[in-house]
């Protein structure tokens, strides 16, 4: 088995590489289209025009587009993703700083939408032809309607400024230090035995990673439920029933497995999804990660930061789905046989 | 082998964590009267303050570095890091002396080597510095002493005073940045201001430690977290809550909501920010009767009512109150009538009436597209259809030198400077990339009035200019524009007129 995940992962990475530069180069096209003028936003308001010509020049923004994707790529290949016009730092060097807060940030709310999700579609499977069903059904339709910003206002409000159970500004509380070792925040407060940090971290954490994950869980729910109607109408199942197996045993022991499989794939795309979703949840909560960097690098048109954290965010998606689709082999052994 | 926890330490340590995640979180207020939050809107571009141009982090650089010279409460330019200075009648150089009881954080002494390595060297040296275009005239800066030197300029630089306390202007240690290279300076700066920079996070904090080898007035907090909190409505939240003890920027109505919380207090304070429309000299605009009627027909003072509580000030000219280009006597009307009469000369009425194009930006400051509905509503009432489009701040110059600009953009102009050339001189220049206004008349009057030296002749060229622009509807000042404040009632700060809110000025009460 191992050596067929290691086969399957391998060969999404090769594929990975083809598609990586399709979508460097239509970002990099897409972005030189925009009606903005990196140039003039890379100098002072009191600039000349002549002087912004010069910058045009110097940036190599005369030159035509097939020449400045080939000297971006040159770069790229090398760990140079270009300097950021508003920081004027290293592009690679602002995403490695921001990421790991998104990435833990996207962990603790695929969890919460995992649990939720498979708690909820194992609720909404056992509430059929009751007399609740009809309720659950409408609340997980509500769920479904309401986007993670939303979520992220909601809950500001009722848990931050109503009630003031949990702070919502930053990543952890003022006056705690960062500490920096690996980048992760949760990982670093304990390697530096700092418990007080760790739990302010995860007080800071759980508000934006509720939203996310209330967000994205009811249509892993919804899948769930479905997947075990599906199941449910298989022979083996009557089967099991035959053989006198409770109700209980025959959800969890038979049917769950079986219906976890196209769930887990959804899983798969939301986490997907989910890791996009970070960007207007940071900026809501001053959550310090990618999100929050892209909105400055769009408001500044700051388009080595835009192509560099579209392209981080673009790998992040093709590992997600390498990692679920190896799941898939390790719970279908179907797909091992082939 | 099989691993068994003990199902009671399992549940303790779920327990315990629980219990630890839900206790209550510290506020600001906890901090006690030695330290206060402030929510911030932006992070800093960079920790060299010589680097960008951005205005909103000022504040924080402020408090981190010193500037040459300073602003009082009033704008008035003061001595600080220079203690006299003295501009040559040609205003080709300036004679300076520092002080000499000035240090870095680090100990170093300042002296005039790094004023010259901040304003000369450094710029010299190719480094991408955005005061490498304000000081582009610094031919040389000649030092006499460790307290004395005098810069030298290629050609009049009347201005300089003034861009010795604007955007960029903090002198930076020489001897630290050279011997410890730019990566480590960035990472821990080291100025000369009333606090050191404790710890910082990008796009999430800045803590500043009081700096008690300061040489001005110690500050009387000694630990102050910038939280930087992009959402204005988070921001409002963060208050409200107590997780910060002061923002800026929230919302009209929620300041006006906050005045009536006895624990807060709430201001509107008008800035040396000029809200304005930027317009073109030909298409529709080509006829003045359509400009001078469009003019005529925004009533500024409901404008200000309807989105700043009646704070922002009507403007008439390119200035703001109190500033050296303002004019207290001159006052271009609202007149609807007048404008209908203007439009009727050149053939237009409400039933036949003149298209134009109107760009606006949603977002960039308070009520931006608000305004710009409520213009084209103005306009309609006169017989003037405009096509409101809104379009990206980071847009603007490219649009503007593409020519692609529509007639009129609804614009917003800051400076902390209060100095006309800032204003009128930069927003009428046609060889600066603000206005689309392109035009041979008033762009060599602007073009003439950079190299006055002499203060007051240069003073009142920029109020004949302001004048004239207006009259002929080159440019047309909308309204001055406003900071918003909501802060703890207990914790005070000075008001300065460009909206600066500085950390070393809180206090406790």
């Amino acid at each position: 088995m191992i050596a067929t995940v290691t086969k399957l992962i391998a060969r999404r990475l090769l594929a990975a590489i083809p598609i990586l530069l399709i979508v460097s180069a239509l970002l990099f096209c897409v972005l030189r289209a925009l009606p903005v003028d990196p140039a003039a936003m890379s100098l002072p308001p009191n600039a000349t025009i002549d002087e912004i010509e010069a910058k045009r020049r110097d940036m190599g923004l005369d030159r035509p587009l097939p020449e400045q994707y080939a000297i971006w790529l040159r770069g790229a290949l090398h760990g140079d993703f270009g300097q950021s016009i508003q920081f004027r730092r290293q592009s690679g060097s602002l995403v490695a700083a921001t990421l790991p807060a998104t990435i833990e940030l996207a962990l603790a709310a695929m969890v919460l939408a995992g649990l939720l999700g498979f708690g909820g579609g194992l609720l909404l499977f056992r509430l059929r032809g009751t007399i609740l069903e009809p309720v659950a059904d409408l609340a997980s339709i509500l769920l479904l309607s309401i986007p993670e910003f939303l979520w992220a206002l909601i809950l500001l409000f009722v848990f931050g400024v109503a009630l003031r159970a949990l702070p919502f500004t930053g990543e952890v509380a003022p006056g705690l230090p960062l500490p920096h070792i690996t980048g992760f925040l949760l990982i670093d407060s304990l390697l530096v035995g700092r418990f007080d940090v760790f739990v302010s971290a995860c007080q800071h954490l759980i508000l934006p990673a509720v939203a996310l994950g209330l967000a994205f869980s009811p249509t892993i729910m919804r899948v769930l439920r479905s997947s075990l109607f599906d199941v449910y109408h298989e022979e083996y199942i009557a089967q099991a029933r035959l053989r006198g197996l409770s109700e209980r045993k025959i959800l969890i022991g038979h049917a769950l497995k079986n219906a976890a499989l196209p769930t887990l794939t959804l899983a798969g795309v939301q986490f997907s999804i989910l890791f996009s979703g970070t960007l207007l949840v940071e900026v809501i909560y001053s959550y310090p990660g990618m999100g929050n960097l892209m909105i400055d690098a769009v408001r500044n048109a700051d388009l080595p930061l835009i192509q560099a954290i579209g392209l981080t965010y673009c790998v992040a998606v093709l590992l997600i789905n390498s990692v679920v689709d190896s799941f898939y082999v390790v719970l279908n052994p179907k797909l091992r046989v082939r | 082998m099989a691993f068994d926890l003990p199902r009671r330490s399992v549940l303790q340590f779920i327990a315990g964590a629980a219990a630890s995640i839900s206790a209550p979180f510290p506020r600001a207020i906890a901090a006690g009267n030695d330290a206060a939050t402030v929510g911030w809107p932006n992070d800093v571009p960079s920790w060299d303050p010589n680097q960008r141009f951005t205005p909103d982090a000022q504040p924080i650089f402020k408090a981190v570095f010193d500037q040459p010279l300073d602003q009082d409460p009033q704008l008035k330019l003061i001595p600080h890091l220079i203690k006299t200075w003295s501009l040559a009648p040609d205003g080709l150089s300036m004679a300076v002396e520092l002080r000499d009881d000035v240090t870095f954080h680090n100990g170093d002494k300042m002296t005039t080597a790094d004023f010259r390595y901040t304003f000369f060297e450094r710029i010299k040296s190719g480094a991408k510095l955005d005061i490498a275009n304000s000081m582009k005239k610094v031919q040389d800066i000649v030092i006499e002493s460790p307290t004395k030197a005098t810069m030298k300029f290629d050609s009049p630089a009347p201005t300089m005073p003034q861009w010795m306390a604007f955007l960029g202007s903090y002198v930076v240690p020489k001897n630290y940045i050279e011997s410890g290279g730019l990566d480590n300076f960035l990472h821990k700066p080291v100025g000369t201001g009333p606090y050191k920079l404790a710890e910082y996070e990008l796009n999430s904090r800045i803590v500043l430690e009081r700096y008690d080898g300061y040489w001005g007035p110690k500050s009387k907090i000694a630990r102050v977290t910038i939280q930087i909190v992009k959402d204005p409505s988070a921001r409002v939240a963060a208050i409200q809550s107590g997780q910060v003890d002061c923002t800026i920027n929230v919302p009209v109505r929620e300041v006006q909501r906050f005045a009536q919380d006895p624990a807060f207090a709430a201001e509107i304070n008008p800035i040396t920010r000029v809200i304005l429309l930027n317009v073109r000299a030909d298409l529709a605009f080509a006829d003045k009767n359509v400009r001078l009627a469009a003019h005529h027909a925004i009533d500024k003072a409901a404008l200000s009512k309807a989105f700043y509580g009646g704070a922002a000030v009507p403007l008439s000219v390119l200035a703001t109150p109190g500033t050296p280009g303002y004019i207290d006597d001159f006052t271009f009307k609202y007149d609807p009538a007048l404008a209908k009469q203007l439009l009727a000369q050149s053939g237009f009425s409400t039933s036949n009436p003149v298209k134009i194009g109107f760009a606006a930006t949603n977002g960039q400051f308070p009520s931006d597209y608000d305004i710009a509905r409520a213009i084209v509503a103005m306009w309609k009432n006169v017989g003037i259809d405009a096509d409101l489009q809104v379009i990206e701040y980071a847009k603007y110059f490219e649009l503007n030198r593409g020519g692609k600009l529509p007639e009129a953009t609804l614009y917003s102009w800051d400076n902390a400077t209060g100095d006309p050339e800032i204003f009128s001189g930069y927003q009428l220049n046609p060889k600066m990339p603000f206005s689309p206004w392109k035009d041979e008349d008033i762009g060599n009057r602007v073009l003439g009035l950079f190299g006055v030296a002499d203060y007051d002749k240069r003073i009142a060229g920029y109020r004949d200019l302001e004048r004239y622009a207006v009259e002929n509807g080159a440019t047309m000042p909308l309204l001055q524009s406003v900071v918003t404040v909501v802060r703890k009632k207990t914790l005070s700060y000075t008001k300065y007129g460009n909206g600066w809110l500085l950390p070393q000025t809180l206090q406790w009460s």
